[in-house]
């Protein structure tokens, strides 16, 4: 096990996860274009794309299941494959399900791992098995196990690693809504108790944005944006926006047009959006400057941006990109999208 | 062995050994077989003693150490092997084996010493009956000898060891369970039998397993399983050693190298 001297937890890099230009092609289909990814540590953070992006490959690759084509990556501070077995020391992962061998008991399974991480992972078997809610049902066979058991063993399997870095891939599938919230605060705990960076790809949206701090979006195996969930729900910077309705909305317009508290203000059907320029608490002080004005203000809303509307715009754009002409590089349709 | 390899090796041989039908089937195949045999033979004996000797004896020991050594425990020695060799990947918990950190080597090398253990656990429970058959049932037969029991023991465990091994490796390398079962049965009981019965061949029948095995022998199997190629030991050893020496490296490359 490790030394003081190789112990990932030692490691110095503010990164739990690096890659440059990592490249993985199966035969003529390239699965990862390049792919820089940077993950913060003691971060939830989400890799999220549709079907058939790319994220289980990258899941792969990092865990050295299978080797990249080309590009550099870093797992706590340690280069792969090179020093895997140093890094993968402190690695829990879940990769697609979780598989067992069917005809043993949950603990049995979890010995298995333990036999082969080392001698002082028994010990950690029966907590493992607590945090997770299935040490009453631990001596039964795991093909007795229900879909979201089996979800929560995967889980206790990885907490044998005493992980620094949890990966998930597509953790929530087969749990119930109960199951999903207690997965949430379970993953939330790990992070901000524990200090555990978790690695979660997932098609799902909404569970990337309440589970996450950051995330990344993936298409087609490359990334196309990553940043903190407000960043990229505001779309690359943390932007507030106001929906006004006003009694007179061209007086409106040139009060917010000289004001340093708005970034922007312009019509749109629900009245009169506004960008700010501070925090959402100076919607306020807008208020104020407003009446001040002699505007009547009848509606003031702040403007949530989901991170599913976010992705939902990123996937059009790279659609958009790709239909785009690529003759010529000055092609008005591709800066337009590109913009 | 290390401490954490005996402890991979433990782990390895829990999987195989709470596989309840391998178990079954092998216990079926070595132990089985052998009451089966005892069983008609006894019967036979009690109902015509003129016509049907006792069941027990030195003769009767031999023939059921061929059998034993030759067939029925070679045929659980292949099952238990390849189900050694494919249990983590067709369970699908070999990649979570991998990103343990763990060499992929080791992973591979204690999977031959807990398939053998399991195999020689049975091979033995059947040896174990097959000299207290004929001892109990020899009526006024010679037993056999101390010397012939070790020797008999000694290559009963060789030769299913050898299969073993080689179920393991070659399992580890198709990583098809019933691929391996198929292509290990059909040689050993079909094909190795049959070309070595080509006379043709000559002496290319030298590096046939199975007459390389057969070489050890204590007792004579001419005629049992196709025409005994002869061979000096040492010659014998060389082909045991140098099909042993492919299959793990075949094995453990595939191991090494798979997409897991």
């Amino acid at each position: 096990m490790p030394t003081p001297s190789n112990d990932p937890a030692t490691s110095e890099s503010p990164l739990a996860i690096e890659t440059h230009g990592l490249t993985k092609r199966f035969g003529e289909r390239t699965a990862l274009d390049g792919i820089d990814l940077r993950v913060p540590r003691a971060s939830a953070f989400g890799f999220l794309g549709p079907n058939g992006a790319g994220k289980t490959t990258i899941i792969r690759t990092l865990l050295g299941l299978t080797s990249a084509n080309s590009g550099t990556m870093e797992v706590l501070g340690h280069p792969m494959p090179l020093e895997g077995a140093q890094a993968l020391q402190r690695v829990g992962a879940i990769v697609e399900e979780p598989r067992f061998h069917m005809h043993l008991t949950g603990r049995e399974n979890l010995r298995l791992i333990a036999a082969v991480r080392g001698p002082e992972v028994y010990d950690r078997i029966d907590p493992a098995l607590a945090r997770v809610g299935l040490s009453e049902r631990a001596g039964e066979k795991v093909k007795s196990y229900s879909m979201g058991m089996r979800q929560r063993l995967g889980v206790a399997r990885c907490l044998l690693a005493d992980p620094l870095l949890l990966i998930l891939d597509e953790p929530t599938n087969g749990l119930d809504p109960g199951g999903i919230q207690e997965f949430r605060e379970m993953i939330r705990a790990m992070v901000e108790q524990e200090g555990r960076t978790v690695f979660i790809s997932s098609h799902l949206l909404d569970e990337v944005e309440r589970t996450c701090d950051a995330a990344a979006i993936v298409d087609r195996g490359k990334i196309i944006t990553q940043g903190t969930i407000a960043e990229l729900a505001g779309g690359g910077v943390a932007r507030h926006e106001l929906v006004l309705g006003v009694d007179d909305v061209e007086r409106a317009l040139g009060t917010l047009d000289v004001s340093e508290l708005v970034l922007e203000a312009h019509r749109s059907d629900e009245g009169i959006r506004v960008v700010l320029a501070g925090e959402p608490d100076s919607a306020a002080a807008v208020n104020a400057l407003l009446v001040n004005a002699g505007v009547g203000v009848a509606r003031l809303e702040p403007v949530r941006h989901s991170l599913e509307q976010r992705f939902q715009r990123f996937l059009e754009i790279t659609a958009r990109l790709d239909e785009a002409p690529v003759d010529s590089p000055g092609s008005s349709t591709r800066e337009e999208v590109r913009s | 062995m290390t401490a954490i390899a005996l402890r991979m090796t433990g782990a390895d041989f829990l999987k195989l050994r709470r596989k309840r039908w391998l178990v079954l089937l092998s216990l079926f195949l070595t132990l089985g077989i052998l009451v089966i045999v005892y069983l008609v033979t006894v019967i036979q004996h009690a109902s015509n003693p003129g016509a049907h000797g006792p069941a027990g004896g030195t003769k009767n020991f031999s023939d059921g150490m061929r059998v034993l050594a030759l067939f029925f425990g070679p045929l659980a020695a292949i099952l238990i092997g390849v189900e050694a060799g494919t249990g983590d990947a067709s369970a699908g918990v070999f990649r979570d084996l991998v990103v343990t950190g763990r060499s992929r080597l080791a992973l591979f090398a204690t999977r031959v010493p807990a398939a053998l253990a399991l195999c020689w656990t049975v091979i033995l429970a059947g040896f174990a009956l097959l000299l207290i058959g004929s001892i109990v049932f020899a009526s006024n037969l010679p037993t056999p000898s101390t010397s012939l029991i070790l020797n008999g023991l000694g290559f009963t465990l060789l030769a299913t060891g050898v299969l073993c091994v080689i179920a393991v490796c070659f399992a580890s390398f198709t990583t098809s369970r019933p691929g391996a079962i198929v292509t290990l049965i059909a040689w050993q009981v079909v094909a190795s039998p049959l070309i070595a019965s080509i006379s043709s061949l000559g002496s290319a029948r030298k590096g046939i397993l199975s007459q390389a095995i057969i070489h050890f022998s204590p007792v004579s199997v001419e005629g049992r399983r196709g025409a005994q190629v002869a061979m000096s030991q040492g010659t014998a050893l060389l082909v045991l050693i140098v099909w042993l020496v492919v299959f793990l490296a075949l094995g453990a490359w595939r191991t090494r190298t798979m997409d897991a």
